[in-house]
Formats: structure tokens, C-alpha cells, sequence
């Protein structure tokens, strides 16, 4: 080869080495088309019910397609009403497992009669976006699908493959949660963008990031008294459903689980001890260090935001009882609701509990549908690490822990499957900001470019 | 006057006084009529909502008309969208007017519960006949109307007025029973025949026959305990549902006190005297010496003898919780009572507070505002006199005796506006054998004829 020939050749390498980086997109650039698909997903109401599912991963398919994912890399799975939303971004290394990404489509239902502003519409006032949704979690659905389209038109090839998995009734029967976990198990880990996320102070500064590496167990136990019933003129204390209902369950409100701990909740004890003072803060640190001291963890029991990170809790939250004002009760009713610490079977948690009640008129039964045991997912210095990077881009210095969660994410099925989960949503917001299943459901708005820089950065990062 | 006109004279007297008797019906001629109108009242659906009882008054004023009451006696008081039937049925004399009293609507049925007939048709099947209203109580209303038309058609004259009063909701509302009660409140006394008067044991031997004369007061309170509420996985001691089990146990366990009247006393002396064992020896040294703890508590220990000698109340009904993954906002029972006749609701409503003893529960009284009565005791000589030989004359021999009730019924508004009245059912039943109010209600048909001498032997005898 002549040494001009090569020249030109080597001319022609060095551009191309350069090329990728002329297509790249700056998010500022990303935000019309983002914006846009929120309003669409806003407006589509995927609550259960109104089948509305399908036509939104219908919609997202064909905005994947138009930027450059191939037909046979989107499937949309129908389940039942609903429907899951599979988007493969192929890696150049084939032996690779693949890293999945997970997010619901759907949103618990909202009353317009009851909200300020149509739900279903996105309203943006005051540096908040309002609508159904935009928390949990379609702001997170449209800025995960704008991040594979911006990252297929920047040319961006991953390593390893990603999986967007999107479930369809994460809010209700999470079938097509039980369905995505059935066929991608086998898979290096899962990112899932509905769990984990920052929190910020009153002043809206960083407190810290978390991680959900673990969540706990969720299941609902029926206890049912029956009595003869008869006439209310002639009671018998001795035999009314009520009366034995109550008194099994000033059983169970008496009962405390015993003291339990995990990596991840001594790490995320230990950062929120030394984030709060008092003499909270001050149990944290030490039960943290001694997860066998008593009076740490009873000072840490005390308080009903912190009891479920060291214990399993079950609590009454429904009552049912009797049929007529005139009748004495033929049965009696109360929904036992309890979060599981992982490790700890349903079957135990059931046996517990028949035995406080020490009552055999008295049945327990397990609710369907049926609970998902899920372990902790044992922690990874690879993911902790890329998403403290990601992180403190926008935030540097704040503290990035693992955690635990009351549950019940998507994650408990891909766990119970076997797949490591990390919670990693990027939304920073002040406690109790957000109102999500509730009324006037909102987000700052500045979430939103936050959103598509971390995606951007974390997914480049985790699939190099 | 010659002899011979005198003579004349007197028989002319003689075959006027004779004259009605000329006329008489036997029971045995008056049935076929009996259970023709028995054969329609049944199949007009005089429940509520369906606004059927004008038409049933219409039917009865038309028959009674018929029979030769004046349309001028026979008046249709419309109150709401139910109506009361009166007829006055005139008599010689400026006495005082008697009540008897009935009504004319029934409980709802739902026809999937009956078991082999419709309960709006009047069907005969073995010893029985089925249909709603056979037992309460469309069977005296329309056997108190045949016997009106039949006494018209005899030609009887009272001696002063009888007033016949049917009211149109007593099952629901009763307000028909109120106007009508406001109306003839100058009445000397009342029979209302929506009585449970006599008792066959199991091998319909006759066991006694009982005037009631009382009734206990009914009341529902509603129990009320609040809580923050929140998510179930932080779970909070502060729980509405706990404090309200709480709350039943204490009433479970709270014990009115022991009260007595007349009735009761002259009752227990009475059932005592057939029946063995410790409850009879009970029954009859609390006769002897009112009040005597010891068997007071044994007493109390029966369900069905507790409300003779108590205030009652017994949790029916309860309710809590929105969610099973939400801590309760709100948990309420309905507390039932049965009030001694004297006692009031306001000092009920007091011991349900003191015994709950905790100032955060609410308790309050449910609508409709519960209306209490005095007792009508002792019964009135003539009246005691006139029930005993009418029963007598079925069966030779049986106690007639005074006694109070559980339920109520139409009679307390009466009593309230000072008209002493007396609940009288001629058709006797063995215990819980009539399922009145619930499915498949039925009446021995021996008790129909019975019903109908009964009434023709009781209203003159009271008229003269």
C-alpha cells in the first residue's frame, strides 16, 4: 500500500474514531421531545380497568422503532388487560449477561372530582409538574425510553446488553411483573427506576441517595371468628365473633417480631445516624455497630417510620363484622397487614401469629394473591460505585447507602427469581412531596433533565 | 198497661236483645271469607318502597264497607308514602273508646332464600301455612278486620266505641303508629294483636299465654375511634382499630344493673313454677326477694333471660379500614341495646362511656332517635279478665300472665301517649318455629280459625 493510500486511510480511521461524538445530543436538546411523550403519558389513562395499557406500549414501541430500534428487538407481551413492554439495546459483547432496567406503565386510579387539576393532564405550575403519574412513575417510563432513543441515534453501542422490562399492573396483580420475571431471570442485575431515590431536606438540599437493595415481604393475613348469631335482644358475651376478633387482636397489637438485621440495613442505619441527631440517630449508630444492643433497638422500634427496618410488623387495617344492627354477629372479620423481614418465611409469620392469639376459634388465613419471598439482593461495589458516580455529577459529596424498603416493587419478583435488584430512581424530593396514589400527585420539574442526565450517564457507565 | 201488653212488650224486648243473634256466624262460616282476604293481603307486597299499603287499606276499607260500616267511619291517615287505616266502630254508650291495633306492611323477602314457595303467596303445606306476613302478622290484621265485618253483620252493637287502628310501617319507620297514637290517645286502653302471646312446647301442648305489658327500649350507639392513619409498613400504635377492640372488650365485659318491675316479678313467679333446675330456682327466689344477687347472676348467665333483668347491650356490628395496606383512619362498632323500661338513653349512652372509659372514644347514639315507653302495669282487671277467659276458652286452665318484651313494637307510642296497651296475639307458636322476618315464615293453620274466636269472644265481651 502506497504511503499516500495509507495516509488517507489512516485520515479516514481518525475521523471515524471521531464521528460518534458530532451525533451526541445535549439534554437540553432531549427536553422538547421528553416533554412531549410525559404529556402523551399523562393524558393515556393506564389505570386498571381501562385497558389502556397496550396503547401506551404501543406508543412508546413505535417512538423506539422511529429512532432506530429494530421491530424485532420491541415486543409487546399481552397479559391479560394489560401488557408488558420488552426493548432489547443489543451489546457488542453477546456473552455478556444483560442488565435489565424496570419501570410500570400503569398508575393507581385518580377521581377528577377530587383533584384541584384534571389528573390526567400534565400541568406544569410553580416548578412542579402535576398528574397522575408523574412521580410514580411515568416521568421515569419517558425519560428511560428517551434515553435508549437518544443513545441509539448518538450511535452508543453498550458492551453488555440492556433489557428495558416494563410491567403493565404494578399498581394491582403484578401478572405481567410475574411474566417479565419468568422469561429475563437470567440476567446480571436489574436497575429498577420505582425504587430507591434521593431525598432532600425542608431547604430542599441532598440528605442522601439510596439504593433499595432489599424489600421486604408483603402479605395479608384474614383472621375470621364465626359465632351462632340470633337475636341482639339475647346476647351471649361468651359467644360473639366481635368480641373474640378483639380480643385476638389486642394479641397481635401487644406482639413485637423479634430484632432482625442485614448489610444493608446496618449500612443504611449507620448513614442515617449520622444524617439525624437525637436520640434516635444516636440508637441508629449503635445498633448499627451492636445490632444485638436492646436498648438501641427498642428506642428504634418506638418510632413507626424505623420499626420495619430491624423487625417484621403486622398491623390490623381492616375490620368486618356482623349484618344487621338487630343480630348478633355470625362472623367477624380483620385484615392482618404484615411486611416480612427478607429471610423470614409467610408460613412463620403465620405460625406467629396463631400462636399469640392462642385461640383455635380463630382462623388464619393467608390472602391472595400469594405473598413473593424475596431475599436481599447481596450488594455490588460495580453498582454502588457507578451510581455514587452518577450521582454526585448532579449532587457531588451526597451520601449514596444501600436500603431496605417496606416493599412491594416489581424487584420482589425478579428477586425471588433469582435476579440481584438495585432500586436506583433519580428523583430527589423532600418527604411526603410527592403525594403518589394520592391526591394532587406532583414533581419537581426539574426532575426531568435531572432524570435524562443520570439515565444518560448511569447507563453508559453500568454497560461499558 | 194491661198484663197482656206488658207481656207482649217483654218479648218484644226479649226478641230485640235476641235480635243479633239471629244473625251469628259461625267461625266455620266466616273462614272461607277469613282466607280469601288472608289469600290476597298476602300477595300485596307491603314492604317498603314499594308503596303498597294504600292499596291494602283501600282493599280492607272496601270489605269493611261492604260489611256495613259507614264510609264515614272508616278513615285512611296518609302519612309519608304510607297510609294508616282507622275504623271506628260505633257504639251505644259515651264510655271511653278501646283500641286494636295491627299493621298492615311487612319486612322485605328475597325470594332466592325461600325454600319451596314464593313468599308473596299464601301457600298451605303439611300443618303450615308460608308466606310473608302469615306470622306478623297479616294474619291478625285481616282476622281483626273479618271480625269487625262479621260483629257488623251479626248487628252487635259495643257499648262504646271500638277503634280498629292498622298501621303502615311498623317494620321501618313508624310513623303511622306515632300520628295515630297523637290521634287516639283518649282511648282507655289499647290491644295491639302484633303480640307473641302464646307458647306451645315442642309437642304443641299449650304452656302459657302472655299479655305484654312492656317492652324493653331500643337503641343503637355507634362507637367511634379515630386514628392518624398512614402507610401499613409504619405501622403506628396509635391504632383506631386496636382502641376499638379495646373499647368492645370493656363492653363485652360491663354488666348493667339489676332492675325489676311488676312484670317481671309476677313472670318469673309464674315460669318458675313449670320449669326445674337452677334457673327456675333462680327465677323464683328473685320473684320472692327482688334483686338477690345470687340469682341475679344466674339470671344473667342465660342469654335468653339476661334482658329480663338488664339493660342490654351487645356489639352487632363493625367496620374499619380503607385499604388492607393502610392504617385505619376510623373504626366503629354498632352497639345494641335493649333498655329497661324506666332507665334512659342518655344514661346508657353515660355507662357505655364510663365503661369504655376512654375520653378519645366516641359514642353516640344512631338515628333514628331511639323512643322509649312506660310500662302498663298492673294490667287492667277488666282487660286481664276478658284475655284470660278468651284464651280459656281454646285452652282450659292456662296461665295467663303479664310480661315484658325484648322487642318493640308499635304499642310504645301508644303507652307514650298514655294509653296503657296490651300486646295479645291469639296464635300460638312453638319457639322460633314462625321465622318471622326471615325466610320461609309460616303459622300452624289450626292458629287461623283460633285467631277468629278469639277476636269474637275478646271485643264484645271488652264492649259490653
Amino acid at each position: 500500500m502506497p504511503f499516500v493510500r495509507l495516509l488517507i486511510v489512516a485520515c479516514i480511521l481518525l475521523i471515524a474514531a471521531w464521528m460518534p461524538p458530532a451525533r451526541s445530543e445535549t439534554t437540553r436538546q432531549a427536553m422538547p421531545e421528553t416533554m412531549d411523550m410525559l404529556r402523551h403519558a399523562i393524558a393515556t389513562q393506564t389505570v386498571e380497568g381501562k385497558n389502556q395499557v397496550p396503547v401506551f406500549a404501543q406508543y412508546l414501541a413505535g417512538k423506539l422503532e422511529s429512532a432506530g430500534f429494530s421491530k424485532s428487538d420491541i415486543e409487546i407481551i399481552p397479559v391479560e388487560h394489560t401488557a408488558a413492554l420488552v426493548v432489547h439495546y443489543r451489546g457488542s459483547d453477546s456473552k455478556l449477561k444483560p442488565i435489565l432496567i424496570s419501570g410500570h406503565m400503569d398508575v393507581v386510579a385518580a377521581n377528577p372530582k377530587d383533584w384541584q387539576r384534571d389528573p390526567f393532564k400534565l400541568i406544569e405550575e410553580n416548578g412542579y409538574l402535576y398528574g397522575r403519574g408523574v412521580a410514580d412513575m411515568k416521568t421515569n417510563i419517558i425519560t428511560l425510553v428517551e434515553t435508549f432513543m437518544r443513545l441509539k441515534r448518538e450511535g452508543f453501542v453498550p458492551k453488555r446488553e440492556m433489557i428495558l422490562v416494563f410491567s403493565g399492573d404494578e399498581e394491582t396483580d403484578m401478572a405481567s411483573t410475574r411474566e417479565l420475571a419468568k422469561r429475563y431471570h437470567d440476567a446480571e442485575f436489574l436497575l429498577n427506576a420505582d425504587a430507591g431515590g434521593g431525598t432532600l431536606d425542608a431547604e430542599g438540599k441532598p440528605v442522601l441517595f439510596e439504593i433499595q437493595a432489599a424489600e421486604k415481604s408483603y402479605a395479608d393475613f384474614l383472621l375470621t371468628v364465626t359465632s351462632p348469631g340470633g337475636h341482639s335482644s339475647e346476647p351471649n358475651p361468651s359467644h360473639n365473633a366481635i368480641y373474640k376478633l378483639a380480643k385476638a387482636l389486642d394479641a397481635v397489637a401487644a406482639h413485637q417480631f423479634p430484632v432482625q438485621h442485614n448489610e444493608i440495613t446496618l449500612a443504611s442505619l449507620k448513614a442515617l445516624g449520622t444524617h439525624e441527631s437525637g436520640a434516635l440517630a444516636e440508637a441508629m449508630r449503635t445498633f448499627a455497630a451492636h445490632p444485638d444492643d436492646a436498648r438501641a433497638a427498642a428506642v428504634i422500634s418506638a418510632d413507626p417510620a424505623y420499626v420495619g427496618q430491624i423487625r417484621t410488623t403486622c398491623v390490623a387495617t381492616m375490620l368486618d363484622g356482623g349484618h344487621a344492627l338487630n343480630a348478633l354477629p355470625q362472623r367477624a372479620d380483620a385484615n392482618i397487614n404484615c411486611r416480612i423481614f427478607p429471610g423470614v418465611s409467610v408460613a412463620s409469620v403465620k405460625a406467629t401469629l396463631a400462636k399469640v392469639i392462642d385461640n383455635p376459634a380463630v382462623s388464619i388465613t393467608v390472602r391472595p394473591p400469594p405473598p413473593v419471598e424475596s431475599p436481599a439482593s447481596p450488594l455490588r461495589p460495580d453498582v454502588m460505585k457507578a451510581v455514587s458516580a452518577t450521582i454526585h455529577e448532579r449532587f457531588p459529596g451526597v451520601d449514596v447507602v444501600p436500603g431496605m424498603s417496606s416493599g412491594a416493587t416489581d424487584s420482589m419478583h425478579f428477586r425471588n427469581a433469582g435476579v440481584p435488584c438495585f432500586g436506583v430512581s433519580p428523583n430527589f424530593a423532600k418527604a411526603n412531596d410527592t403525594f403518589a396514589h394520592g391526591l394532587n400527585e406532583k414533581l419537581p420539574a426539574k426532575e426531568v433533565p435531572a432524570a435524562l442526565d443520570y439515565w444518560h450517564s448511569l447507563l453508559t457507565r453500568v454497560t461499558r | 198497661m194491661s198484663t197482656h201488653r206488658t207481656l207482649l212488650l217483654g218479648s218484644l224486648i226479649l226478641a230485640l236483645g235476641c235480635s243479633p243473634l239471629l244473625a251469628a256466624e259461625t267461625t266455620a262460616q266466616a273462614m272461607p271469607e277469613y282466607m280469601d282476604m288472608l289469600n290476597h293481603t298476602i300477595s300485596v307486597e307491603t314492604v317498603k318502597g314499594k308503596e303498597q299499603v294504600p292499596t291494602l287499606a283501600r282493599y280492607f276499607a272496601d270489605k269493611l264497607e261492604a260489611a256495613g260500616f259507614a264510609r264515614s267511619d272508616i278513615e285512611t291517615i296518609p302519612v309519608g308514602r304510607t297510609v294508616a287505616l282507622v275504623v271506628r266502630y260505633r257504639g251505644s254508650g259515651k264510655g271511653k273508646p278501646f283500641i286494636v291495633h295491627g299493621h298492615m306492611d311487612v319486612v322485605p323477602a328475597n325470594a332466592s332464600g325461600w325454600k319451596d314457595h314464593e313468599p308473596f303467596k299464601l301457600v298451605k303445606d303439611g300443618p303450615y301455612y308460608y308466606g310473608r306476613g302469615v306470622a306478623d302478622m297479616k294474619d291478625q290484621t285481616v282476622a281483626l278486620v273479618e271480625t269487625f265485618m262479621r260483629l257488623k253483620r251479626e248487628g252487635f252493637v259495643p257499648r262504646r266505641d271500638i277503634i280498629l287502628t292498622l298501621t303502615g310501617d311498623e317494620e321501618t319507620d313508624e310513623f303511622t303508629a306515632e300520628e295515630v297514637a297523637k290521634r287516639y290517645h283518649d282511648a282507655e286502653f289499647a290491644l295491639d294483636a302484633d303480640g307473641w302471646s302464646g307458647e306451645y312446647d315442642a309437642n304443641l301442648k299449650p304452656v302459657m299465654f302472655g299479655v305484654v305489658a312492656a317492652e324493653k327500649g331500643y337503641a343503637d350507639f355507634l362507637i367511634t375511634a379515630t386514628s392518624p392513619g398512614g402507610h401499613s409498613s409504619e405501622p403506628n400504635p396509635d391504632n383506631a382499630i386496636y382502641k376499638l377492640s379495646a373499647a368492645m372488650q370493656k363492653i363485652a365485659a360491663h354488666k348493667f344493673p339489676v332492675q325489676y318491675n311488676g312484670i317481671t316479678l309476677a313472670s318469673f313467679k309464674a315460669m318458675s313454677a313449670r320449669m326445674q333446675g337452677p334457673l327456675a330456682e333462680a327465677l323464683r327466689r328473685f320473684a320472692e326477694h327482688p334483686g338477690d344477687a345470687k340469682a341475679a347472676a344466674v339470671i344473667s348467665a342465660n342469654p335468653a333471660y339476661v334482658g329480663q333483668i338488664r339493660t342490654t347491650c351487645v356489639a352487632t356490628e363493625f367496620s374499619s379500614g380503607h385499604a388492607r395496606n393502610a392504617l385505619p383512619e376510623k373504626a366503629t362498632a354498632n352497639v345494641n341495646c335493649r333498655i329497661f323500661p324506666g332507665c334512659t338513653v342518655a344514661a346508657v349512652q353515660q355507662q357505655l362511656q364510663r365503661a369504655v372509659a376512654d375520653p378519645a372514644i366516641e359514642v353516640s347514639v344512631q338515628d333514628p332517635a331511639p323512643v322509649l315507653g312506660p310500662i302498663s302495669y298492673p294490667v287492667l282487671p277488666q282487660v286481664m279478665a276478658a284475655v284470660t277467659q278468651a284464651v280459656r276458652q281454646r285452652f282450659p286452665g292456662i296461665e295467663v300472665i303479664p310480661v315484658m318484651i325484648p322487642a318493640s313494637s308499635d304499642s310504645r307510642h301508644f303507652r307514650n301517649h298514655g294509653v296503657p296497651t296490651y300486646g295479645v296475639s291469639p296464635a300460638f307458636a312453638k319457639p322460633g318455629d314462625v321465622h318471622a322476618h326471615g325466610y320461609n315464615e309460616r303459622i300452624l293453620a289450626s292458629e287461623l280459625p283460633a285467631s277468629l274466636d278469639f277476636w269474637h269472644e275478646l271485643l264484645p265481651a271488652l264492649a259490653k
